[in-house]
């Protein structure tokens, strides 16, 4: 058991961390990125830059939020992230899954909720990055088909949002619709967190009895070539549920996170 | 010029091939997600058939209110018109 002003000092630090993302991509966005517009070059170096410059960003908030205790982390297999016309997929546990991903694939595209883009705080950064929005559903799939035949390696979330606590996995196909016209290379991530930590429909000063601890596993390349012949609707729909049942397996019922050690 | 007729057997073709769906289920009344199981990513790949098939630029924005079989008809003989 935790002394309370450990405790306490935790509540601290992880509302301290919030307003720190917040303010950062904020700065970014109104001070970092028109400095950046003045570089030269094109769109393309442009969007590289600001890309790896969210990277850096986010590894830095990652380190912060190790350092002052909010939670401990391990990752496992990070090499092998950021191939060309790579397709990342993972479990959804808690808002942070992205922060880390994306702090260690070198200069990935996400896929963003379209809430993202009129976000004042984020807005900028998204759009500077090539982000693409998750609505409308043409849009998406042919923006993230395009990503990776640019050879852009791209992280996706098939669950669309964060686990439902105690829920089994529910995977949309949208991930597999993509993977199935235009990865390269489609290659799982596994997210642990012990006790979960902003999980949804939880307030973020709840925060759990003991430091959450996460850890990201990069599993194995998933062959694709049984999907490539067959026609795209059906080619999603068994890769799909292949998924669902293979992350199922991974992480157990639970979804990512195990139930008893956080209550 | 094609006709409607001509468009609902092209349509029928096209559906039976990508979602393996009997023809007989494929009428104009037909609603594509209730009935046929066609959702919003599947309508991606219907529409990039059909861009593929006509030739044509099909922009989403002229199915954004198709929900029938008889819709789509309808969308795509308008296009095919102008």
């Amino acid at each position: 058991m935790e002394q309370r002003e450990t405790y306490l000092w935790r509540i601290f630090a992880t509302g301290a961390c919030f307003t720190l993302f917040g303010l950062g991509g904020l700065s970014l966005g109104l001070f970092v990125f028109p400095a950046m517009m003045l570089l030269p070059g094109g769109p393309v170096r442009r969007r590289a830059r600001m890309r790896s410059l969210v990277q850096r960003a986010l590894r830095l908030f990652v380190r912060i939020s190790n350092g002052v205790r909010v939670i401990s982390y391990e990752f496992r297999g990070s090499e092998r992230l950021g191939r060309p016309g790579q397709l990342i997929i993972a479990n959804h546990p808690s808002l942070l899954d992205v922060v880390f991903i994306v702090a260690f694939t070198p200069a990935p595209c996400c896929i963003v909720k379209s809430a993202m883009f009129r976000n004042p705080f984020t807005r900028r950064v998204v759009r500077a990055a090539g982000y693409i929005s998750n609505s409308p559903t043409d849009e998406m799939i042919h923006g993230a088909a395009a990503a990776l035949r640019s050879g852009d390696s791209l992280v996706m979330f098939p669950e669309g949002t964060r686990t439902r606590p105690g829920r089994p996995l529910q995977f949309h196909r949208g991930a597999a619709s993509v993977a199935v016209h235009a990865a390269e290379v489609l290659t799982p991530v596994y997210v642990r967190c012990e006790p979960l930590l902003l999980p949804k429909f939880v307030p973020w000063y709840r925060v759990p009895p003991r430091r959450p601890h996460f850890t990201l596993e990069v599993g194995q390349d998933i062959d694709l070539a049984a999907y490539r012949g067959l026609p795209p609707p059906k080619a999603s729909r068994l890769l799909n549920a292949w998924l669902q049942a293979h992350f199922t397996e991974r992480l157990g019922t639970s979804g990512g996170y195990n139930a008893a050690s956080g209550s | 010029m094609q006709t409607k007729d001509e468009i609902l057997e092209q349509i029928k073709v096209s559906l039976a091939g990508l979602f393996e769906l009997d023809p007989a289920q494929i009428t104009l009344a037909a609603r594509l997600n209730e009935d046929l199981e066609i959702d919003s990513i599947d309508a991606v790949d219907l529409l990039d058939g059909l861009r593929r098939q006509t030739g044509r630029k099909i922009s989403a924005e002229d199915f954004r209110s198709v929900r029938t079989v008889g819709d789509l008809v309808e969308a795509i003989y308008k296009l095919v018109q102008a």
